[in-house]
């Protein structure tokens, strides 16, 4: 356990010392990755774990970062998605316009799901968004005008990038790739602001953080916004991906399948969700021809990971996610201050 | 007319069961004093295990019924034993994560091992019409309100006229000075867990029993209805949860009058936000126990 933490250390101290050229080294190996292997399975895979690398970041976003409990993600996707097919087959609205309005609409349903809580513990939260994941997928299934009901949205338009039509998967993968390192980017400096640090603060101790004059209630319906953000704009760019949608892609499953990738990866840290996204798309890879038992297995992973290690492989191991021990650390330190 | 009446008592039926899971609901949630998800799959495991005692043993109700409870109660003591015991002193997430795993974990090997598809309840109570003016009432629908209150007071008894009801609001109400004044804290919590998923087992037989399937996945839409109810009734008060069982039974089924029946789990959320809107702590006057 020792040599693990002297590792992890060492690791840090390398990674900071070199993060510019480490971060280039990655990206110029993700950017020529489809030169290398160039098949349409290894490509679908790779854009589902970059997709699934940003729906957890911005779900760890509002669960890892401000300490809600969001369970709702598979609602927030669905917003997102059939905006976009809706907006794109029925009004002929460009992809690239749809990107910023899935995102602001899903947003807004965020505020809207999240408000009657704000001020109630986080548990209310849970199951508010929990039955909103519901309901979203139930007037998807039902609002047939709209929706196309059961049948789904066929034909959603390819998007096209300055006369490059982007319909195979290799372009698909840049696509989620520049979402991913946007998501990225935008959501580290806002994180390092002074928005990022009052989420924290709240996560750790709502009612210090209160007292220090931090306007809970408005940062976590910002933070809830800015994660539904995000969730809606990948929603935006899949509907186009997958040509077709229906409400089955958009079921409780699917939004506890994001979820685990945020509790096994680990919540509170950028790179958390991504290995999560790695870990559980390999392993629905691998475990395929055992077929439901995947889901066992992923359910058994949750429950070790909460026993043992609660923030999560690579969590934030410095904060309350880190469980009852660490509680006891960071309160022992502040007995020795005294 | 005649028509919304009828939904009124298929409505006050349907509220019955969900205020019986909500009671058992508020009393695992009251005496452990942290938030379950497997409330429905725990449920389903009770009308399941029924099922299976039906098939094999002949349709005796009254067997059903105690094997349902007794089969709810086992899985009770999985539940506290994964999910509660280790975490009684952690952050809540950690064990409401838990509890998410873990109804995955039944959810998912109930579906391998009873199928995914619906499986038709036997026939065991013959159901016979009592007309009464234009209202329409069943042999079943009265059988089942009938159970459900007799349980109610039942536990009401236990509550508040029993040692063993003490201890446990004892416990809900106060761990630390329960456990100085020796009462043992773990070991109640663990049966109270057990007495709620309980008392969930035989709602999940009964619902199964009303609608007539039963199906693996059908727990996580129950579980969410019982919490729903049991925030209408300030979440950890039993009575008061009743309460709120039996309005959103009687708001859904009004609710699917006016549009279609697709729309059912549409109306029990929207009736919870509502009320979380403008009435944030249920019915229940004082704040209920901080969850």
């Amino acid at each position: 356990m020792n040599m693990l933490a002297d590792t992890k250390k060492r690791a840090e101290m390398v990674f900071d010392k070199h993060k510019v050229l480490i971060s280039l080294l990655l990206l110029a190996f993700l950017v020529l990755l489809p030169l290398i292997s160039n098949k349409s399975y290894v490509m679908g895979v790779m854009c589902r774990i970059l997709m699934y690398a940003t729906l957890a970041g911005a779900l760890n976003i509002i669960n890892g970062y401000s300490g809600q409990t969001c369970l709702g993600v598979a609602g927030f996707f669905c917003f997102g998605a059939y905006t976009e097919a809706i907006l794109a087959t029925k009004v002929g609205l460009n992809f690239w316009l749809c990107i910023p309005l899935a995102g602001v609409i899903t947003a807004l349903v965020g505020l809207l799901v999240a408000w009657p809580t704000l001020k109630m513990s986080g548990i209310y939260l849970a199951i508010v968004t929990l039955g909103f994941s519901e309901i979203a997928r139930l007037l998807a299934l039902n609002a047939t005008p709209l929706t196309g009901g059961a049948l789904g949205i066929k034909n959603i338009p390819v998007p096209e990038f300055f006369g490059i039509v982007i319909k195979n998967s290799r372009s698909y993968y840049y696509l989620f790739l520049v979402l991913a390192i946007v998501f990225i980017f935008v959501s580290n400096r806002v994180i390092k602001s002074k928005i990022g640090r009052a989420w924290m603060s709240i996560r750790e101790d709502e009612l210090a953080s209160k007292s220090l004059g931090v306007n809970a209630s408005v940062y976590k319906a910002f933070n809830f916004m800015y994660g539904a953000f995000w969730i809606g704009v990948v929603g935006c760019v899949y509907a186009p991906y997958v040509r077709f949608i229906d409400s089955t892609y958009f079921t409780l499953d699917e939004g506890w399948n994001i979820l685990s990738m945020v509790i096994l990866g680990g919540q509170g840290t950028f790179i958390g969700p991504v290995i999560g996204s790695i870990i559980v798309n390999f392993l629905t890879e691998v475990l395929r021809p055992i077929g439901q038992w995947r889901l066992v297995a992923f359910a058994l992973l949750i429950i070790i990971m909460m026993w043992y290690r609660p923030q999560g492989l690579a969590g934030a191991t410095d904060s309350k996610l880190a469980g009852n021990k660490m509680v006891k650390k960071l309160q022992d330190r502040g007995k020795k201050h005294d | 007319m005649e028509y919304f009446l009828n939904q009124l008592i298929n409505g006050l039926c349907q509220g019955a069961i969900y205020a019986l899971m909500a009671i058992g609901y508020s009393v695992v949630v009251g005496v452990v004093g942290m938030v379950t998800f497997t409330h429905g799959e725990v449920m389903i495991m009770g009308a399941f295990a029924s099922y299976y005692v039906f098939q094999y043993c002949g349709t005796n109700l009254i067997l059903g019924f105690i094997v349902a409870f007794l089969a709810s109660w086992v899985m009770g003591i999985f539940v506290y034993k994964v999910c509660y015991e280790r975490f009684f002193n952690s952050p809540r997430h950690i064990s409401l994560l838990c509890t998410i795993g873990f109804s995955m974990l039944v959810k998912n090997l109930a579906q391998i091992f009873f199928g995914p598809n619906q499986i038709p309840m036997l026939n065991i109570v013959d159901i016979k019409f009592f007309h009464i003016g234009a209202m329409q009432i069943s042999s079943l629908q009265i059988m089942i309100i009938a159970l459900v209150v007799g349980l109610a007071l039942a536990l009401n008894y236990v509550f508040y006229h029993t040692k063993f009801g003490v201890m446990l609001r004892s416990v809900s109400q106060d761990k630390t000075a329960a456990y100085m004044v020796g009462i043992n804290v773990k070991r109640i919590a663990m049966l109270g867990n057990c007495v709620g998923c309980g008392l969930g087992g035989i709602a999940g037989l009964l619902i199964c029993i009303y609608y007539q399937v039963v199906q693996a996945t059908m727990g996580g839409a129950l579980g969410m209805k019982a919490f729903s109810a049991s925030v209408l009734g300030g979440l950890t008060d039993v009575r008061f949860s009743a309460l709120g069982g039996l309005c959103i039974g009687i708001v859904e089924n009004l609710g699917i009058t006016v549009t279609s029946a697709s729309y059912r789990d549409v109306f029990a959320f929207g009736f919870l936000i509502l009320v979380l809107v403008f009435k944030p702590t249920g019915f229940v006057k004082k704040r209920g126990t901080k969850v």
